[in-house]
C-alpha cells in the first residue's frame, strides 16, 4: 500500500489537498494499484461567521457573497432569501425576475468555465478532442490544428454572461444590486435590450458548441472504456465508471415563479419540492422524494470542533474549533440528510427535476432555427464523471433559453414597484435555501437587538468533501474516489497512447514533418511548457499518475473557500 | 477622464516615457498590446492565493481587448514562440497540480532576474490558518517575495487585509505589505485594492511594469492613475441629484443620488464610475447601490453598515471614530467635513467650477 497525495489541487476554487491510499488489484494483464480509501481535506479558514456577528443583517448579504469570488452571487442569493424571512418580507415579483436573470447568466458563467477551464483539459487529453485541450501552442495552434478552441472561445463567452450580471448588478464577482425585499435596481428596456444582445452570441455556443464538445466526450468514451478495460482486464465502460458515489441526491431548487413565490417558501413549513420553480427541490433516492428542511444535520466527530455533534443548522453555535482533537482529520463537518450520504451539484438538481432522462429543446430564439432536442440519459444512477458534466452542459442550454424569456417577461414589469421596504426587525430568523451551481447551498440567519446573532451556512462543498460522518461513512468525494485506477509509473502520454495507439495526428501545420499518436502529440505541447511530469505524484519510490483521480475530484467542482469551517489535516 | 493613446508602434516606448504613467495606465485595448509587442524579454510570473475567495482572480479574466486569451497566446515575446506572460504559477487556472505545480514555483524564482513578478491575491494570516502543500502560506509568500523583483498585491484582502481582517479578525489576518514589513522585507508593494480587483488595473499594472512606466503611488501605496479621484466629488453622474437634495432613501425606489442609503462615495477613491467592471458595463453605484468604499484601507468595519449614512456609520459597529484611524478615518472623516462645506456653499460655486469646466 502506498500513500499517495494531490496538494494543491488546482483548478478548483481555493485550497485543497487529498490524500488516497492504494490498493493493488491482480488481473491476467497484470497487477494494478486503486484509491483503496481517500481523505479530503482544505486548507483555509477564515472564520466568516465569527466576523458576520455583531453586524447589521441587511449587510450579510454582501459580506457572505465574499465567501467566495467564484460562487459569490449564489450566496448573495441564499443570504438576502434568509434575511427576508428574518424580517419577514418577500421580494416583489419584479425583483425575482430581475433575480432570475442575474442567476441564469451567472450560471451559464459558472458551468462554462467549469467546462473548459477546470475540468476540461483531463477530458480533452482523454478523449484526444483537442478543442477542450487549453491552446498551449497559440493561436497558431488554436487555427491550424483547433487545439484549444473551445477553451479560448469559452474565455470570450463566459464574459459575455458576466456581462450581463454587471447590467443588472453593478459588476462581477460581487454583484451590488440585492435588497431585502426587493431590488435596488430597476428594469429598463436598454438592460433589457442589452441582456438579449449579449444572449444572441451566448445561445449559439451553449447550444451548438458545448453541446457538440459532449457529445464528442460520449462518443470517445466507448473507445476509453474498451482501451481500459482491455489493459486491465477490469470491468470500466468509460467515465460512467469514473467517481461512482450514492446514488442519493439532494437539490434545493433554483428560479423561482416570480408569481409564485409562496410555493418557493412553502419548503420553509413542511417538505416539499419547489416545483413551480425552474429546478426542484428533492431528495432522490432512486426515486423523486419531497426535501424535508428537518432532516438536515451536521455531524463533527471526525471534524476538529468540540462542538455538538448531529444538530440541525439552526440549532449549531459558534464553531469550537480544537487542533488536536482526538481521531479528528478535517476541518469541513460532515453534512448528511436523513442519516445517509447524499451528492448536491448539477447532477442531483437535474435528477430531481427530471429524472434520469433530460429533453432540451434547441430551438435558436433569435432566428427560430431548431437544432433538435438535446436527449441525454443518465449513464450511471449512483452518478458518474461523465454525467456530472453532461447536467452541467444541459442545465447551461436550459438557462440560455430561459434568458430570453426572463428578459421578455421583464418588459411587463417596467414602471412597477421593485422593493417591498421593511425596517430591520428587533428580532427574527429565517432560512434561505438555494441551489447554486455547485450544489444546494444553506443559509441561517438569527437577528437579536436589530444585529446578526448566529449566522450558519451549509454550503455544496461541505456536503460534496466533507469528511467521514459520526458513524463512520466517507463523504461523496472520498466515496467516488474509491477504486479508481492510479496507473504506476505511467505518464499522460504512454496513457494517452494507451488509449489512442493510431499515428494520425499530423503536425505539419506546424512545420513539424510527422504524423504522430495522440500521446507524442501531447508531449510535444506539454515539454516545452514544463508539464510533462503532468499529474505524477511521488511514494515510496514510483510516482502515481492522478489524472484521473484529480477528475474525480473536480468533477464536483470544489469550492473550497465556501467550505469556510476547515483547516489542514496535520 | 480617460486618455487615449493613439501612436505608431514605432514611437510608442518614447511617447509613454514623455508622457509618464498615468496615461498609459489610463488607456487599454489596442495600444496596450502595441505596448507588449515592444516587450523583448520573458516575463515570470508567480500568483499566489491566501486568505482569499479567488474572487480577483475571476475579476482578472474578465478583462476585455485584449482579453485574457489574447494576452497568453497572441502576445509573444520576438521569436521565441512563448506567451509574454503565462503564469508560471497561478493555481486557479495552471494545468499542473501538486508536486508539479510546487515545482513550477521553483522555476518561477530561477527565471531572469529583474522579469520576476510576484501577485497576491488574500490576505495573510497568523501560521496554520492556510497551508499549501503542507507549507505555511506565509512561507509561501515569504520565500518568494525574498526573490521578486516586481510584488502587486491584489483585492481588498491583500491590499488592507480586507473582510478576513474584519472585526473580530478570527486569524490575525493582515494585508501583504503589513506582512512584509513584520518579517523584515522591505521592497515595495503596488496596491491594487477593490473588492474584487478591477481585471483591468492587474492587467493594466503588469503592462507598465513590462515597459517599464514608472508607476506614481499615492500614501496608500495604490497607483494614482486608478485611485487619484474621489468617486463623488470628481467622477459621479448621478452628483447633479446630490446637489440638488434629490435622494433615493429606498433602494430600487425613485431617481436621485445614493448618498442616503448609505453610498460611501464621498470617502472613497477610485475609478470605478469611469472604467466600471466587466468589459466597462457597469458599476455598483449605476445598477442602484450604495458605493460601499472597497477601495479603501479600513474596509469593511470603517465603512459598514453599508445602507447607512455616512456620518451615522462608526458608532453602530461600536468603534470609536477618533481611535480608531490610521491617518484614513481621521482623513475620510475631514473630507465629510469639508464635503458637507462644499454643499453648504452652494450655487455660486458650482457654477463657477461649470464655467472653469468650460474654458
Amino acid at each position: 500500500m502506498a500513500k499517495v497525495v494531490m496538494d494543491p489541487i488546482t483548478r478548483i476554487e481555493g485550497h485543497l489537498k487529498v490524500e488516497m491510499s492504494t490498493k493493488d488489484v491482480e488481473t491476467s494483464t497484470g497487477t494494478w494499484q486503486v484509491v483503496d480509501e481517500a481523505w479530503s481535506s482544505g486548507t483555509l479558514f477564515r472564520g466568516w461567521e465569527s466576523i458576520l456577528r455583531g453586524r447589521d443583517p441587511r449587510d450579510a448579504w454582501y459580506l457572505t457573497q465574499r465567501i467566495c469570488g467564484v460562487c459569490p452571487a449564489p450566496h448573495a442569493e441564499a443570504s438576502i432569501q434568509a434575511i427576508e424571512a428574518a424580517f419577514s418580507v418577500e421580494p416583489t415579483p419584479v425583483a425575482t425576475l430581475i433575480r432570475n436573470i442575474i442567476h441564469g447568466a451567472y450560471y451559464i458563467y459558472d458551468h462554462m468555465i467549469h467546462t473548459y477551464l477546470l475540468i476540461g483539459p483531463e477530458l480533452g487529453v482523454l478523449a484526444k478532442y483537442p478543442p477542450m485541450v487549453p491552446p498551449a501552442l497559440g493561436k497558431d495552434g488554436i487555427a491550424k490544428l483547433g487545439l484549444g478552441s473551445s477553451y479560448a472561445k469559452c474565455v470570450e463567452m463566459q464574459r459575455k454572461a458576466n456581462e450581463i450580471v454587471a447590467m443588472w448588478g453593478g459588476k462581477f464577482p460581487h454583484h451590488a444590486s440585492e435588497y431585502p425585499g426587493g431590488m435596488s435596481v430597476k428594469p429598463t428596456l436598454d438592460r433589457i435590450a442589452a441582456t438579449i444582445t449579449n444572449m444572441a452570441e451566448i445561445w449559439p455556443f451553449i447550444a451548438e458548441t458545448m453541446v457538440s464538445d459532449l457529445l464528442a466526450l460520449v462518443g470517445a468514451n466507448e473507445t476509453i472504456g474498451e482501451a481500459v478495460s482491455t489493459l486491465l482486464d477490469v470491468p470500466f465502460r468509460g467515465l460512467q465508471d469514473l467517481g461512482v458515489c450514492t446514488g442519493n441526491f439532494l437539490s434545493y431548487g433554483s428560479h423561482p415563479d416570480p408569481e409564485n413565490y409562496a410555493d418557493w417558501l412553502a419548503i420553509y413549513d413542511g417538505p416539499g419540492r419547489r416545483s413551480s420553480a425552474l429546478t426542484h427541490a428533492g431528495a432522490w433516492d432512486g426515486d423523486f422524494k419531497d426535501f424535508n428542511l428537518n432532516k438536515i444535520v451536521e455531524y463533527v466527530k471526525y471534524s476538529k470542533y468540540d462542538n455538538q455533534s448531529g444538530l440541525t443548522p439552526d440549532n449549531e453555535t459558534a464553531p469550537v474549533p480544537n487542533q488536536n482533537k482526538e481521531g479528528a482529520y478535517s476541518w469541513l463537518k460532515a453534512p448528511r440528510y436523513d442519516g445517509k450520504v447524499y451528492e448536491v451539484g448539477p447532477l442531483a438538481r437535474m435528477i430531481n427535476t427530471y429524472g434520469l432522462t433530460w429533453k432540451v429543446p434547441r430551438v435558436n430564439p433569435m432566428t427560430g432555427e431548431d437544432l433538435g432536442e438535446f436527449k441525454y440519459t443518465v449513464l450511471n444512477p449512483k452518478g458518474s464523471v461523465v454525467d456530472r458534466v453532461a447536467a452541467r452542459v444541459a442545465f447551461a442550454l436550459i438557462c440560455a433559453n430561459k434568458m430570453f424569456e426572463w428578459a421578455t417577461d421583464l418588459k411587463g414589469y417596467l414602471g412597477q414597484k421593485v422593493t417591498n421596504y421593511r425596517e430591520i426587525p428587533q428580532t427574527g430568523e429565517g432560512f434561505g435555501l438555494y441551489d447554486a451551481p455547485r450544489g444546494g447551498l444553506l443559509h441561517y440567519l438569527n437577528i437579536k437587538n436589530k444585529v446578526i446573532d448566529n449566522y450558519q451556512c451549509v454550503v455544496p462543498s461541505t456536503w460534496n468533501l466533507g469528511p467521514r460522518d459520526d458513524m463512520g461513512r466517507p463523504g461523496p468525494v472520498e466515496t467516488a474516489l474509491q477504486g479508481t485506477w492510479l496507473p504506476k509509473d505511467l505518464d499522460v502520454p504512454t496513457i494517452a497512447s494507451a488509449v489512442w495507439p493510431a499515428e494520425d495526428i499530423d503536425l505539419s501545420p506546424l512545420g513539424i514533418n510527422s504524423t504522430v499518436k495522440w500521446g507524442d502529440a501531447l508531449a510535444t505541447a506539454l515539454t516545452p511548457l514544463g508539464l510533462a511530469k503532468l499529474n505524477m505524484e511521488p511514494s515510496e519510490g514510483s510516482t502515481y499518475n492522478t489524472s484521473l483521480a484529480i477528475t474525480v475530484v473536480r468533477s464536483y467542482d470544489p469550492c473550497i473557500a465556501c467550505a469556510v469551517h476547515l483547516i489542514d489535516r496535520r | 477622464m480617460k486618455v487615449k493613446v493613439r501612436l505608431s508602434r514605432r514611437n510608442f516606448m518614447k511617447t509613454v516615457a514623455a508622457m509618464g504613467a498615468s496615461a498609459f495606465l489610463a488607456s487599454y485595448k489596442s495600444d496596450l498590446v502595441k505596448a507588449l509587442s515592444e516587450v523583448k524579454d520573458y516575463w515570470h510570473i508567480c500568483w499566489l492565493n491566501g486568505a482569499a475567495c479567488t474572487g480577483c482572480t475571476v475579476s482578472f479574466a474578465q478583462v476585455a481587448e485584449p482579453d485574457l486569451i489574447q494576452v497568453l497566446t497572441e502576445i509573444t515575446v520576438g521569436n521565441s514562440g512563448l506567451p509574454i506572460a503565462l503564469p508560471d504559477y497561478m493555481e486557479t487556472i495552471h494545468p499542473a497540480s501538486g508536486t508539479l505545480a510546487e515545482s513550477l514555483k521553483e522555476r518561477w524564482a530561477e527565471g531572469q532576474q529583474g522579469k520576476r513578478i510576484m501577485v497576491v491575491e488574500g490576505s495573510v494570516q497568523d501560521p496554520g490558518w492556510c497551508v499549501v502543500a503542507g507549507k505555511d502560506f506565509r512561507d509561501h509568500v515569504k520565500e518568494a517575495a525574498e526573490t521578486a523583483d516586481v510584488i502587486v498585491a491584489v483585492g481588498q484582502c491583500a491590499t488592507y487585509g480586507g473582510i478576513p481582517a474584519a472585526r473580530p479578525n478570527p486569524t490575525n489576518a493582515r494585508s501583504l505589505k503589513q506582512y512584509l514589513t513584520e518579517i523584515g522585507i522591505n521592497k515595495p508593494v503596488v496596491n491594487l485594492p477593490l473588492c474584487p480587483v478591477n481585471g483591468e488595473h492587474v492587467l493594466l499594472t503588469l503592462a507598465a511594469v513590462m515597459i517599464d512606466a514608472p508607476l506614481d503611488l499615492d500614501e496608500y501605496g495604490r497607483p494614482k492613475a486608478f485611485f487619484g479621484t474621489n468617486m463623488h466629488d470628481e467622477l459621479c453622474p448621478y452628483r447633479p441629484y446630490y446637489d440638488r437634495g434629490i435622494f433615493i432613501t429606498v433602494p430600487g425606489e425613485g431617481e436621485g443620488c445614493r448618498y442616503k442609503i448609505g453610498c460611501k462615495g464621498p470617502v472613497t477613491n477610485t475609478d470605478c464610475a469611469s472604467r466600471k467592471w466587466v468589459n466597462h458595463t457597469s458599476y455598483c453605484v449605476e445598477s442602484g447601490a450604495p458605493c460601499i468604499g472597497c477601495s479603501e484601507p479600513g474596509w469593511p468595519d470603517k465603512f459598514s453598515p453599508f445602507y447607512v449614512e455616512i456620518g451615522e456609520v462608526p458608532t453602530l459597529l461600536g468603534v470609536d471614530p477618533t481611535t480608531l484611524g490610521q491617518g484614513l478615518l481621521g482623513a475620510t472623516a475631514a473630507g465629510v467635513v469639508v464635503h458637507g462645506v462644499k454643499r453648504a456653499a452652494t450655487k455660486g460655486k458650482k457654477e463657477e467650477n461649470e464655467e472653469n469646466k468650460e474654458v
